[in-house]
């Protein structure tokens, strides 16, 4: 329950998120302007197969199920997250990106928010319900989960996300998942084109990287117009 | 607030926000800030030794020494796995999940992973890079090893040519080539990288290429040609697009860098290892950055050659190894435009790396350069040597002979812990 009203306590406060935003005392902002986007180049880091899950009602569902033209943004959560830094970190930036994009005509329809749990046995197809209800997506935010451990055990290992259950001196489980916060931009064809942690996540940035690859595909399409 | 004993946490705003809130705690200072933290006592040390010849099988090897006090072995080897063949055994690091411990040969630019994971007190090989040079465009000598999210970031030294031209070269965690990034054409040497998210800039160092970093020291120092084919810059890098945006003069081969670690501490530092002085690399007002000549780093008529640094994570204290004495200076860089040695101790006849815990009490060198700069003789000491830090003066704890062993040349070291893999929870505690 704690680590529900954490959750929801940050992402009631709508407070900036991420050290790049603290106050700076220099007058130069402390994170630098953004790069423009398409004026540089984010090479495939890994490439990741589309996955069988579970949506929030329970249905079988694509993790990705990407067209042309669109990206990803996925990331993995768990619901019982207690670390600001992490979890909740994640959401409260992904919620900017999400008003972001679905305010912004070039981004609308074309960059999906997928959040997926690693913590299947307690975050079922209704757990992951009440945080898209949190959360009020105003875009394409899917929120995603599977059948137990072994179903998304796959998929981890395919996008290099660990989460390791920490047990007490006595061997005891204490409910924590250890987990590197990561979350991936994956373009249409299922190439990871940048992988982001707590002190590299920001919606600005996101949103730049997704306009980044989503001009590689329109410059494709203009080569192969009449 | 309940208090919930859990392993210190894994993201940089994490430790961030522990630093803001209370003393810092972790573990080693000297790591990519997008690293796991291990809370406390480490219980290992993973060192990457060069082979030599007539040192046992004279392969490179991963070296695995018990550092725990807890721990009957504690100031044992208690493990060595063996790459087969010399490769010049330097620098390696952790991926970000801190699960892999990739390792870089030199001269070979062979990148030996082994699996830390699954048994942290036996390192596993699980894997040989060996299209470093071909996948990268022609880079040689992978150097710093340092993780960003998902992928290795690796600084190199030199080129198929054996010059000092070189570049960045990025693997995904999985060991593709994601990326090569050549150094600018006013700053080609390469050295180290270190990355300031927050600032989102990144600091490259410079060195020397293969023919210098491969030949006998004293040949190449009476090769007046040859000594100038160093490096004399830091460059200044926009960190998210691997753009160069300032070169700086920091003339005499600028090597190890360390930013600082504490929330609104905007620099960082490197020493010149050819011209013995300690520098700074300062954030100006209107966001650029100025490099100062700082302070000198012994006598440097004598060349004492500083080889590696290592920052407190208060950022008060920066220890300075110096190879040809042999000798550890301490700076007290509280005011970090102006330092001042606060302690100065004799390690050994040689003495390279230097490593502190995040807690600053305990401190381990390690003695080799580089195959062909080590001393000779009796000079030729080969050890690991682990002392107590108390704020004043190193107390020694152990010491391990690597040419008595049978192990061969000690280069980099770097921490490992149980608990960690296992899951278990650590002793420290905090507030959640």
């Amino acid at each position: 329950m704690k680590a529900r009203a954490a959750l929801v306590a940050l992402l009631v406060a709508a407070a900036p998120v991420g050290a790049h935003e603290a106050p700076a005392r220099a007058p130069a902002p402390l994170a630098p302007a953004l790069p423009a986007p398409g004026s540089y180049e984010l090479p495939t880091i890994a490439r990741v197969p589309d996955a069988s899950v579970l949506d929030d009602t329970g249905t079988p569902a694509p993790l990705l199920d990407l067209a042309p033209g669109q990206v990803a943004v996925v990331s993995f959560v768990y619901t019982h997250c207690a670390d600001g830094g992490g979890c909740p970190l994640a959401l409260a930036t992904l919620q900017r990106l999400d008003r972001a994009v679905a305010a912004d005509p070039e981004l609308r329809g074309r960059v999906r928010l997928v959040t997926v749990s690693f913590d299947p046995a307690r975050d079922t197809p209704a757990v992951m319900r009440g945080l898209r209800e949190r959360l009020r997506p105003a875009g394409d935010w899917r929120f995603r989960t599977a059948a137990d451990a072994a179903s998304i055990a796959p998929v981890l290992a395919a996008f290099g996300q660990d989460a390791l259950p920490l047990v007490d001196a006595r061997g005891r489980e204490t409910g924590v998942l250890r987990h590197l916060l990561k979350v991936f931009l994956v373009d249409a064809r299922g190439r990871v084109r940048n992988i982001y942690s707590a002190d590299f996540l920001s919606a600005e940035l996101l949103a730049v990287d997704a306009r980044t690859v989503l001009l590689e595909s329109r410059s494709a399409a203009a080569r192969v117009a009449p | 607030m309940p208090r919930f004993p859990i392993l210190a946490l894994c993201t940089p705003l994490a430790l961030l926000l522990a630093l803001a809130a209370g003393p810092a705690r972790a573990d080693e200072t000297c790591q990519s800030p997008y690293l796991p933290k291990i809370v406390g006592q480490e219980d290992f040390l993973y060192v990457w030794t060069l082979g030599a010849e007539g040192v046992g099988d004279g392969s490179d090897k991963l070296v695995t020494v018990s550092v725990n006090p807890a721990r009957p072995d504690f100031g044992k080897v208690i493990d060595s796995v063996s790459v087969g063949g010399r490769h010049e055994a330097h620098h390696g690091g952790f991926t970000d999940d801190r699960r892999q411990l990739w390792l870089g040969g030199l001269d070979s630019s062979e990148i030996f992973v082994f699996d830390v994971a699954s048994d942290p007190a036996k390192p596993k090989l699980v894997k040989r890079i060996s299209d470093f040079v071909e996948k990268s465009g022609g880079v040689v000598g992978p150097h710093t090893h340092y993780p960003l999210p998902g992928r290795m970031l690796i600084s190199a030294l030199s080129n198929r040519d054996g010059s000092g031209r070189t570049a960045l070269v990025e693997y995904s965690n999985q060991g593709e080539h994601v990326r090569t990034t050549w150094m600018p054409a006013d700053a080609e040497y390469g050295y180290d990288v270190r990355v300031n998210a927050n600032l989102n800039r990144m600091l490259t160092s410079s060195f020397t290429g293969r023919t210098n970093y491969m030949r006998p020291l004293p040949e190449l120092i009476g090769d007046a040609e040859a000594m100038k084919r160093f490096g004399n810059t830091v460059v200044v890098w926009d960190a998210h697009t691997r753009k160069p945006l300032q070169t700086l003069a920091v003339p005499g081969a600028p090597l190890e860098i360390r930013w600082a670690l504490q929330p609104g501490h905007h620099y960082a530092f490197t020493t010149a290892a050819l011209t013995s002085r300690l520098w700074g690399i300062f954030r100006k007002d209107d966001g650029s950055f100025e490099a100062v000549d700082l302070a000198p780093i012994g006598d440097p008529a004598k060349t004492p050659l500083p080889v590696d640094i290592s920052l407190s994570a208060d950022d008060r204290f920066l220890f300075v190894s110096t190879f040809m004495d042999g000798t550890v200076r301490v700076f007290d860089v509280s005011d970090p435009r102006k330092p001042r040695v606060v302690h100065e101790q004799p390690i050994g006849k040689q003495v390279n790396m230097v490593s502190q815990s995040w807690d600053g009490k305990r401190v381990y060198f390690t003695s080799s350069l580089l195959s062909q700069w080590d001393k000779t003789g009796d000079d030729d000491e080969q050890f690991l040597r682990g002392y107590a830090w108390d704020g004043k003066a190193l107390a020694p704890r152990f010491a391990i002979d690597f040419k008595a062993e049978g192990l061969g040349r000690p280069h980099i070291m770097n921490f490992g812990s149980e608990a960690f893999y296992q899951g278990r929870v650590a002793a420290a505690e905090v507030d959640e």
